[in-house]
């Protein structure tokens, strides 16, 4: 994925350049609205992640003269936590926006929907290790070994396999399973965790559910070598 | 421009003595008058008898000049008085400026004012005709009384009257600025006992009982501001000591704990242990963050906006969905009752984030095993979702006080519910309320804890 980081504020610019390419994004960073605005223009980006409050051009004006001429995807960073900002945000045509602060796992989570929104189809089936689910169905299976599972943990095995290797926090699979768009201050989504690791994990090799301490939970089969977390939680 | 009472007052009181002065004069004035002009008639009506008797008795021409005679005598010098007697006869003809008497007589009996061309001198005038006797021809009497020290009276009067009804009417001027003054004596006690009022002495009210009635109800009142206002500084004191309490336990774990892991070396393993921990006190500093905006946003009167209509009881059945692993754990079951087809308009967003705040609190301060109740209650203007949960009853003066930031029924003890919450859930529930024109309300006894919120219906 080609990103462009159009942020002043230095040690945000540097952070998310690094986690970024360690995403395995290609980024470009801009330290001020001109630089930002002519980068934008001249090379392809797959999304542009654009500060609102920028010296120079700020990121209302830039989202402008860029949709003037491309769609490239926005998602735009904005410290006033306003609806007016919100609303002028994506009324200029920003695809979405995050609140600072923000969490990079959030920032990660919509940049990988915005690339998922191009994609034409979502796939029926899903296999990670001896993990199989079938989407249509709603079934999922162990090796041979038929997994009974709720519709509400199915729907929270499929989040989590649909975004394989991806590190989703609670609160975002709280909105993704239950429709919660906010941080609810709850225990339920670990609760809801480790009953699925239960039916999912427990009796089965490899360990495929994985917390990551402080930042949420990650589906993906890792190497048997890895200390798996998962267990220890 | 601002109006002083005291000049309003002063000025209102001389209006007052003005219009009061005015009218008096006016019918001193008029009584004055009235009676002059009685006295110039009873003047005037003596003189014309007396001359009458006179002239009737005697009609001969040797006579006549013993009439002009007595009329010379009685006619004073100063020609205040003045007699005419005007005859087709010239002989029996008397008085100055016949000539202009013939011109300006009218010829009719009764009263009449004169005046004299020349002399300019005005005259009001009675005048009667005497029949033919012997020689004389009938003739006109007439009398005249200068009108002159009658006028220069009522002149001098109205003079009089003036300057004193001006000179009243500055005295009530001064006499109203001085009744003003001492009338408004309390309200400047008043002032100057608010002027005193400092932050210091919030809890200070000003004294009702030496006041005037009428500035009682003022008074009450602003003592009422009062209260309020020392409840909201001291809600806001506290809440600055326990927005820096929550913010510093965070702080200090991060700090002591990068101290700890840089003071000597570590491993890979240990920074990253040192750092999960960070990120784990980061994320509650945000949450606390977040969460103050937000309460903020709702403080400073923001409506909640995208809103639409939705079934109460469905969002409810979805919040506590969400809930369900937690409910499953605790064996903790939720019945919904009440009005289930409750329609309402609302942000959906903010709603599931108060019930959920709700139902947390509710499924914490209930034993394992409770059954909560979800009730929907119309009422006139508003739509109250209830949540109850069986639990330890709370004291009645801590109910109302349950949806303030960071409050705490017990005080002394650190709730060991913040690993997931940080004493702004109800706060949370308050500020979702009044974003969308409600209320909340807390109740507890027998043992069943309400805690409630409400949505304006239009």
């Amino acid at each position: 994925m080609k990103l462009l980081i159009v942020e002043d504020e230095p040690k945000t610019a540097e952070y998310l350049q690094k986690g970024l390419i360690e995403q395995g994004c290609a980024v470009d960073v801009a330290h001020n609205g001109i630089d930002g605005q002519h980068l934008a223009l001249v090379h392809d980006y797959d999304v542009i992640v654009l500060d609102a409050m920028l010296p120079g051009i700020d990121g209302f004006t830039l989202l402008r003269a860029l949709r003037a001429v491309k769609q490239t995807p926005v998602i735009m960073l904005t410290a006033r936590d306003s609806i007016e900002d919100r609303v002028r945000g994506l009324h200029d045509g920003a695809d979405d926006y995050l609140v600072k602060p923000f969490s990079f796992l959030e920032l990660l989570a919509r940049l990988h929907a915005l690339q998922r929104r191009g994609r034409a189809q979502e796939p029926t089936q899903l296999k990670i290790a001896n993990l199989q689910i079938d989407l249509i169905a709603r079934k999922a299976w162990r090796g041979s070994e038929r997994i009974d599972l709720s519709a509400k943990e199915f729907a929270l095995l499929a989040v989590l396999a649909r975004r394989q290797g991806e590190i989703l926090s609670k609160t975002a699979i709280a909105e993704l399973v239950w429709d919660m768009n906010f941080d609810s201050n709850t225990n339920v989504v670990e609760v809801a965790i480790k009953r699925l690791r239960a039916k999912v994990d427990n009796a089965f090799t490899p360990k495929l559910l994985h917390t990551i301490r402080g930042m949420g939970y990650v589906m993906e089969a890792r190497d048997q070598a890895s200390i798996d977390e998962g267990s220890a939680a | 421009m601002r109006r002083s009472i005291t000049t309003r007052l002063v000025a209102m009181f001389a209006l007052g003595a003005l219009i009061t002065f005015s009218l008096i004069g006016a019918a001193l004035y008029g009584v004055l008058e009235r009676e002059l002009t009685r006295h110039q008639d009873d003047d005037l009506n003596t003189n014309l008898q007396n001359m009458r008797y006179s002239i009737e008795r005697f009609g001969d021409l040797d006579h006549w000049p013993r009439m002009r005679t007595k009329m010379d005598t009685i006619s004073p010098s100063d020609g205040s008085v003045r007699f005419w007697v005007l005859s087709d006869d010239p002989r029996f003809q008397y008085g100055k400026g016949l000539d202009e008497m013939e011109r300006v007589n009218q010829g009719e009996a009764g009263h009449g004012m004169l005046t004299m061309p020349i002399s300019g001198h005005t005259y009001r005038t009675l005048s009667m005709r005497i029949g033919a006797f012997a020689d004389r021809p009938p003739v006109r009497l007439i009398v005249g009384v200068d009108t002159a020290p009658f006028e220069h009276t009522l002149r001098a009067f109205l003079v009089a009257l003036t300057l004193l009804t001006l000179g009243a009417v500055a005295l009530v001027m001064v006499l109203g600025w001085w009744i003003a003054r001492i009338g408004l004596g309390p309200l400047q006690r008043l002032s100057a006992e608010a002027r005193a009022l400092r932050p210091k002495t919030l809890s200070q009210r000003l004294q009702v009982e030496h006041l005037p009635v009428e500035l009682e109800d003022l008074t009450v009142a602003f003592n009422g501001a009062l209260g309020r206002l020392e409840d909201a500084y001291q809600q806001l004191e506290g809440f600055n000591a326990d927005v820096a309490h929550e913010l510093r336990t965070p702080l200090a774990n991060m700090i002591g704990g990068t101290q700890v892991a840089l003071s000597r070396p570590r491993t890979a393993a240990e920074f990253e242990e040192t750092l999960q921990s960070n990120l784990e006190e980061l994320e509650r500093l945000r949450s606390i963050v977040n969460d103050m905006l937000f309460l903020a946003r709702a403080d400073q009167g923001e409506a909640a906006t995208g809103l639409t209509a939705a079934d109460v009881a469905h969002e409810i059945e979805m919040t506590i969905e969400f809930f369900e692993p937690l409910l499953d754990e605790t064996g903790t079951t939720v019945a919904i009752e009440g009005e289930l087809r409750a329609q309402a308009t609302m942000n959906i967003a903010l709603f599931r984030r108060a019930l959920s705040n709700l139902l947390q609190n509710a499924i914490e301060h209930s034993g394992a095993g409770a059954r909560l109740v979800v009730t929907i209650t119309q009422r006139a203007g508003a739509i109250w979702i209830a949540v109850a949960n069986p639990g330890a009853t709370i004291a009645a003066p801590h109910l109302p006080r349950l949806f303030d930031r960071f409050y705490r029924v017990d005080s002394s003890r650190h709730d060991p519910g913040a690993v997931h919450g940080h004493g702004l859930g109800l706060a949370i529930v308050k500020a979702v309320a009044s974003m969308h024109g409600g209320a909340t309300l807390a109740t507890s006894d027998n043992g069943v804890t309400t805690i409630a919120f409400s949505l304006a219906t239009l």
